[in-house]
């Protein structure tokens, strides 16, 4: 009898790494998007930081009128602009983690509808080619995890920018790369690997 | 069936997960991810239940993700756990929930708009199961929030829940990580005995602004803000200022002194003005006390033209000037030398209270063993009053150290014997030889003794009695000599000729009770420098005052302090130092700071008065003054204004003979024919020193006409050395003595 539930969780499961798979590659996409733009954010901290140490009026520059107003204005609007890719990108990740979110919630919900039948000899069942069931939802929610942890580090960077204060601007390409883990995409690869059998063996 | 509690995995870290057995699981009637709560000494811990990944029975691992405050800082760690210790409880959706948000710095509380804060933290508790009165810890986010303190949840059934999107949070609170934390710890404070009055008056000054701030506003005042301990090394005073603190709840920052200066012009200054900024901001979350510890090193008397340290003293001054109404911290500053401090820095406004902790009272010292030993297995027969009453001087380090050494003691002696770890009376009283009262070390009269009891000395009898009146029984029956308003003698003069026992008498005095001896000669004082032996022997008087009860033993007395009657000189030494010695005998008062115990500080709360007043009375008796005994064979070269009645006791020494003969030739073999009667009529004008000389002949005689094979002394030797004496003293002298020297 538990045969039919089991059977429709691991055509759940194989549903969620699938689109784990695909989501994993999306976001890949998208850092690597999002890096350049980092960087320009960091010279153009850069450059305020150098047109608020120079006294315009003793450079031969002093004849154009309003030259430092207009730098600073042109500067900001291109921090702007950088910003605002900076958020499209954001939102894209967002998406990203909200469909994972969604898939290991709904595959979690279909498991504690069926909990009372699937005892847990049968959850912690493995074989040669697939792994068993806890493991599996475990790994899920680890990869879960991750990219909500992730994407959390990568806002909290970007929200904890203040235009008054140029040093965040600045540090702010150093904080975005040392946020990488490239042990955790690491361990989703791994997980990948693991279910590969599993996902073909349908 | 135990479980063994393994740490967590590093992939596991913050996913919440409690990794156990699947048979264990099953019997429990647990799914995948169900919610566990596992009950630990000290606290409990909600995870989800998840099967260990090699699927093994008898181990837990479990993430403490939402836990009890407690093991956050001391996580559980080598522990077996009963089965019965996991229970699960029921998760249902929460819709609302109340937080505090615990964060890093306080920059970020200051800077970030509190509706990212709601969003971060909602993003972060997504998904999390916790319990009321947990803290979830969300350091592997590794942000700048920290933990999450649940405050209430809306459930009445059920004291857990699961956090989902849908959940409202309402933040109560933001505060720093360092506030949370000295919260927490202010439930661990340490036991400081016998300080009750200075610390009630501390917290007062710390709660009363918090407390009914209304109260203060209306009546146009303001709080005291800085407090100056100060005391004798060793009272205790930084551990009170960390006791105070833990009792309220207040965050500590303390500054000292090295850790300030720095190398660079204006470093310090610099410094110092950060200290002062970090308690600002710590005292905008609770109380906060900034604690300068050791401030004459700090702070020092700013003297010359361009020191570095004036422009840091200039720096604190005008810090603590530039506090303002709303700065609701409390300075204290602590220091063992008030002298050497700034007077700019003691006037109200900066530092309005300076509290006094004196040398610890007796019953103060009772406070303080009977709060060492509480922890020490002391066997019953140790009685900490007496204990108490044998440590005059200590102060609480002394007292500490006194235990430590206690306890090694009893450690040592069971190695031997493996008997029960219980530290006895006796290990106290080898540790009490080992440790002395700190305020005597490197003192300048500083003696060591050999007991030696009262029978030791032959004859005697009415000038023993008078020593153990002047001594003795004001120690021993405090309450007699309160009852007959008497009040203890301040000096003995023991005068005679020389060779009668004089210096062996204030041995033994010192001996028989347990007070301080303190003895000098003219070789301690005098110094080729003006001014520098009054100075000592000033100080010799206050590190006395300092352990009283303490005998002062001035030998030879007539050399040490002159006349100022039959002085050709009258500037001299001699007496100047006599001068000093009359004004510390009969000065008009002590200094402040040679205070004991704690003066009594006015309070809001009102203290009971009368029932302590008899004691005290008693105790005033006991610890008094300081006893001078002063030891001379010229009396007439004294000075009269130190022989009048009041100042020093006249007591003469004249031995009786017989008593003496009695006990030199106590431990010699003297044959049965040896008539000491007939000795003692023949030996007139003998002093007790030629009696002893007159027996040590007789022996060597003994040996030198028997070969050394000599078994007892014979009468005939006796009287043989006897014809080679002659005695030392004089009938004239003897006259003399007899007359009073005045």
């Amino acid at each position: 009898m538990s045969k039919p539930a089991l059977l429709s969780l691991h055509q759940a499961l194989r549903k969620c790494f699938q689109n784990l798979e695909n989501n994993q590659k999306v976001w890949e996409s998208m850092l690597t998007e999002c890096s350049p733009l980092m960087v320009s954010l960091g010279n153009l901290a850069e450059q305020s930081r150098a047109l608020s140490n120079i006294q315009i009026s003793n450079t031969p520059l002093k004849d154009f009128p309003d030259l430092e107003e207009r730098l600073r204005f042109k500067l900001q609007l291109s921090t702007d602009t950088v910003l605002g890719k900076l958020n499209e990108n954001m939102s894209s990740l967002q998406s990203v983690r909200d469909s994972i979110s969604n898939q290991v919630s709904a595959v979690v919900h279909l498991y504690e509808q069926n909990a009372d039948i699937l005892d847990l000899l049968t959850v912690t069942e493995r074989s040669a080619t697939g792994p068993s069931v806890s493991d599996m939802m475990g790994w899920l929610h680890d990869a879960e995890r991750h990219f909500r942890q992730q994407f959390l580090r990568r806002k909290t960077v970007l929200q904890s920018l203040r235009p008054d204060d140029l040093s965040l601007l600045e540090s702010a390409p150093k904080r975005w790369k040392s946020l990488e883990s490239p042990s955790a995409g690491d361990h989703i690869r791994d997980t990948l690997c693991k279910v590969h059998f599993f996902i073909e063996s349908q | 069936m135990s479980l063994r509690l393994l740490s967590v995995d590093s992939s596991d870290r913050g996913s919440q997960r409690c990794r156990l057995g699947p048979g264990l699981m099953s019997a429990l009637g647990l799914g995948l991810g169900s919610p566990l709560l596992v009950s630990v000494p000290g606290g409990s811990c909600l995870c989800t239940a998840w099967p260990r990944a090699d699927l093994a029975e008898g181990f837990l691992q479990m993430d403490l993700k939402c836990s009890s405050p407690n093991l956050i800082f001391y996580p559980p760690s080598q522990l077996c756990l009963d089965p019965g210790q996991l229970t699960p409880v029921p998760c249902p959706k929460l819709k609302h929930v109340k937080i505090t948000v615990v964060v890093q710095s306080v920059d970020f509380k200051k800077h970030t708009p509190p509706r990212l804060v709601h969003e971060l933290v909602k993003d972060m508790l997504k998904g999390v199961y916790v319990h009321n009165k947990h803290v979830i810890n969300l350091m592997d986010f590794d942000t700048e929030i920290r933990y999450v303190v649940i405050e209430s949840i809306d459930l009445e059934s059920s004291s857990a829940g699961l956090i989902t999107s849908k959940t409202g949070l309402e933040i109560t609170g933001i505060q720093t990580v360092r506030h949370y934390w000295s919260q927490l710890q202010g439930h661990h404070t340490v036991p400081v005995g016998g300080l009750d009055e200075v610390s009630a008056s501390l917290r007062e000054m710390l709660q009363l602004p918090l407390l009914y701030p209304a109260t203060l506003n209306s009546l146009g005042v303001s709080c005291p803000r800085g407090v100056l301990l100060q005391g004798p090394p060793g009272v205790g005073k930084t551990l009170l200022v960390r006791k105070v603190v833990g009792e309220v709840g207040a965050s500590l920052v303390v500054v000292r002194g090295p850790e300030v200066v720095g190398s660079r012009p204006g470093e310090s200054e610099e410094k110092l003005r950060a200290v002062f900024e970090r308690a600002r901001s710590a005292a905008e979350e609770g109380p906060c006390v900034l604690f300068l510890d050791e401030l004459d090193s700090l702070c020092p008397k700013r003297t010359g033209s361009s020191a570095p340290e004036n422009r840091l003293v200039a720096q604190l001054l005008t810090l603590m000037d530039g506090m303002n109404q709303s700065d609701r911290f409390l300075i204290i500053g602590a220091t063992n030398r008030p002298d050497s401090l700034d007077p700019a820095l003691r006037r109200p406004g900066r530092f309005d209270r300076e509290v006094i902790i004196g040398a610890p009272t007796l019953q103060q010292r009772e406070a303080i063993l009977s709060v060492l030993s509480a922890r020490m297995p002391v066997s019953p027969s140790v009685d900490m009053a007496e204990l108490a009453q044998r440590t005059t001087g200590y102060v609480g380090a002394d007292l500490s150290a006194l235990c430590r050494e206690a306890a090694m003691h009893a450690i040592r002696e069971n190695s031997k014997s493996s008997g029960e770890q219980v530290v006895g009376m006796q290990h106290f009283q080898e540790a009490l030889k080992a440790v002395g009262p700190s305020c005597l070390r490197g003192s300048l009269g500083r003696t060591e003794l050999c007991p030696l009891s009262w029978d030791q000395i032959g004859g005697l009898d009415e000038v023993k009695l008078k020593l153990k009146q002047s001594i003795e029984w004001p120690m021993l029956y405090p309450e007699a000599f309160v009852r007959l308003g008497l009040c203890r003698p301040r000096g003995v003069l023991l005068y005679g000729p020389p060779g009668c026992a004089k210096t062996t008498l204030v041995k033994a005095a010192a001996g028989s009770t347990h007070c301080a001896f303190l003895s000098v000669g003219g070789a301690d004082l005098y110094s080729p420098y003006v001014g520098d032996s009054e100075k000592a022997l000033a100080q010799l008087f206050r590190q006395a005052r300092a352990c009283a009860p303490c005998i002062l033993f001035l030998d030879e007395i007539d050399s040490l302090i002159g006349s100022r009657s039959n002085n050709q000189t009258p500037n001299s030494v001699q007496t100047r130092l006599l001068s000093v010695l009359l004004n510390e005998m009969d000065g008009i008062g002590l200094k402040t700071l040679e205070r004991r115990g704690t003066e009594k500080i006015l309070q809001a709360e009102g203290a009971e008065e009368n029932s302590t007043q008899k004691q005290l009375e008693c105790q005033e008796v006991c610890n008094k003054e300081v006893m001078v005994v002063a030891a001379t064979n010229r009396p007439d070269c004294l000075d009269s204004a130190l022989l009048r009645p009041g100042r020093l006791t006249h007591i003469v020494c004249l031995q009786a003979r017989l008593c003496i003969l009695r006990v030199c030739t106590q431990s010699m073999p003297v044959c049965a024919d040896v008539c000491l009667e007939e000795l003692a009529a023949k030996t007139e004008l003998y002093s007790g020193a030629d009696l002893e000389n007159l027996c040590k002949e007789a022996a060597l005689l003994a040996l030198q006409e028997e070969n050394m094979e000599a078994s007892t002394i014979k009468h005939t030797y006796f009287l043989r050395s006897l014809g080679h004496m002659r005695p030392s003293l004089t009938a004239q002298q003897i006259q003399s003595y007899q007359k009073h020297p005045r």
